[in-house]
């Protein structure tokens, strides 16, 4: 990587800053500010988070791909502090890690679901209506049945995470984490104009939970 | 008797047998014969009808899964299984000469069950070969059909918690397509 280190602060603006110079600051929230605008800047850019007591972590959009020496099973949902560094690239330029790394969605999931526990992420709407625009890589991701069924939702209808967690049964947070999660990863479109979700009185949900209870998953 | 048909479709050399015996439930009933193409796929055998394989839910209530032959010589098996069929899991391996293609191919050949949602997308072998990325797969199907948005995600076909996810996540997409879109085809599984 470079020598230039930049702080994404929550406004969105680049600052330059040294290393010295940076706040700290709890948790995940600064880090998913950061993936969050870096991914909306036309030219190639890398990251880098410095989470304390857990190493580096190396991004890299271009190849959707990321290196961390701590293994996600050891993800730490409170982190004392992370520090954000980004770094220009070209299309070209050699990665920061040997390739392939690991599949971006796994880490952006763990980020987008605790980087805003029990409210909606900075840059979103609660009362604002998505769909998703392509699946996540589910082999990647700790994910729940109940999310399974949301995020299929999602994939069919537009829906708000209040609308998502009444109709799944599942708690308003569990619907806003995933919304938030699946917005860091860039696989959200808002839909404002669509209409709210109405279940058509013939859906019968009841053979996804005959092979859940079959195959014994919780 | 209940019996939800649910088909294992892809190139050969995708996955597809090995998906079924890891779900099946009783000995997977297997068709297999020398493989006289190792071009396509470097392995001594292929299906050349079916195999089958069976989850019971309780009751008389079944899941029949059926892998169907991937070299389209045999494709007459194809339409007579795409009528009964409630959804399939189309896998390809992301080693495959053109992954894409293959996909498309099999998309066009079983539009109606891709139509009410029927159809997941597991990518295999994606520890073999890591190109193309996932997001890819479904930018390809984007630009091809963007009114639909179809899961993808990798799956280990030797792994069964992976395959019944992939199974899992069909239901749920029938499931939502059939309660919230107002699509006719879209019905109730």
């Amino acid at each position: 990587m470079s020598d230039t280190t930049s702080l994404v602060v929550s406004d969105g603006a680049d600052a330059e800053l040294s290393p010295e110079s940076l706040p700290t600051v709890i948790g995940w929230a600064s880090a998913a500010v950061a993936i969050h605008s870096v991914r909306r800047i036309p030219t190639p850019v890398l990251l880098r988070l410095d989470v304390v007591g857990y190493g580096s972590v190396a991004i890299d959009f271009r190849h959707h791909a990321f290196h961390w020496e701590t293994p996600l099973e050891r993800f730490p949902e409170r982190p004392g502090a992370v520090l954000v560094e980004t770094h220009p690239t070209t299309p070209d330029a050699p990665a920061p890690f040997d390739l392939p790394g690991r599949d971006l969605d796994g880490l952006l999931w763990l980020i987008g679901q605790h980087a805003f526990p029990t409210r909606a992420a900075t840059w979103l709407w609660g009362d604002d209506r998505y769909r998703l625009r392509r699946w996540p890589n589910l082999a990647e991701l700790p994910i729940s049945l109940d999310q399974v069924r949301m995020t299929a939702m999602l994939g069919n209808a537009a829906a708000t995470p209040a609308e998502l967690a009444a109709a799944v049964g599942a708690p308003l947070p569990v619907a806003q984490g995933l919304i938030n999660a699946y917005s860091l990863m860039g696989i959200l479109r808002s839909a404002p104009a669509e209409a709210a979700p109405v279940a058509r009185a013939t859906s019968t949900p009841g053979l996804f939970g005959r092979i859940r209870k079959r195959l014994g998953w919780a | 008797m209940s019996e939800h048909v649910v088909l294992f479709a892809g190139p050969m050399g995708a996955g597809k047998t090995t998906a079924i015996q890891s779900l099946s439930e009783v000995p997977v009933v297997l068709t297999e014969a020398a493989n006289s193409d190792r071009v396509t796929a470097d392995k001594p055998t292929t299906t050349v009808a079916l195999d089958y394989g069976v989850l019971t839910l309780g009751g008389d209530e079944q899941v029949r899964l059926y892998g169907i032959p991937g070299q389209r010589r045999f494709n007459f098996m194809w339409s007579l299984l795409k009528r009964r069929a409630t959804g399939m899991v189309l896998l390809v391996h992301n080693d495959a000469p053109r992954p894409f293609d293959a996909m498309l191919e099999y998309l066009d050949e079983f539009g109606d069950l891709y139509r009410k949602g029927g159809i997941v997308i597991g990518v295999t072998r994606t520890d073999v070969s890591s190109r193309p990325l996932l997001p890819d797969y479904s930018e390809v199907l984007h630009q091809v059909h963007p009114d639909k948005t179809i899961p993808v995600f990798a799956v280990d076909p030797r792994d069964a918690r992976s395959v019944g996810l992939a199974l899992m996540v069909l239901v749920a997409n029938l499931e939502m397509r059939a309660a919230f879109v107002r699509d006719p085809e879209a019905v109730p599984v």
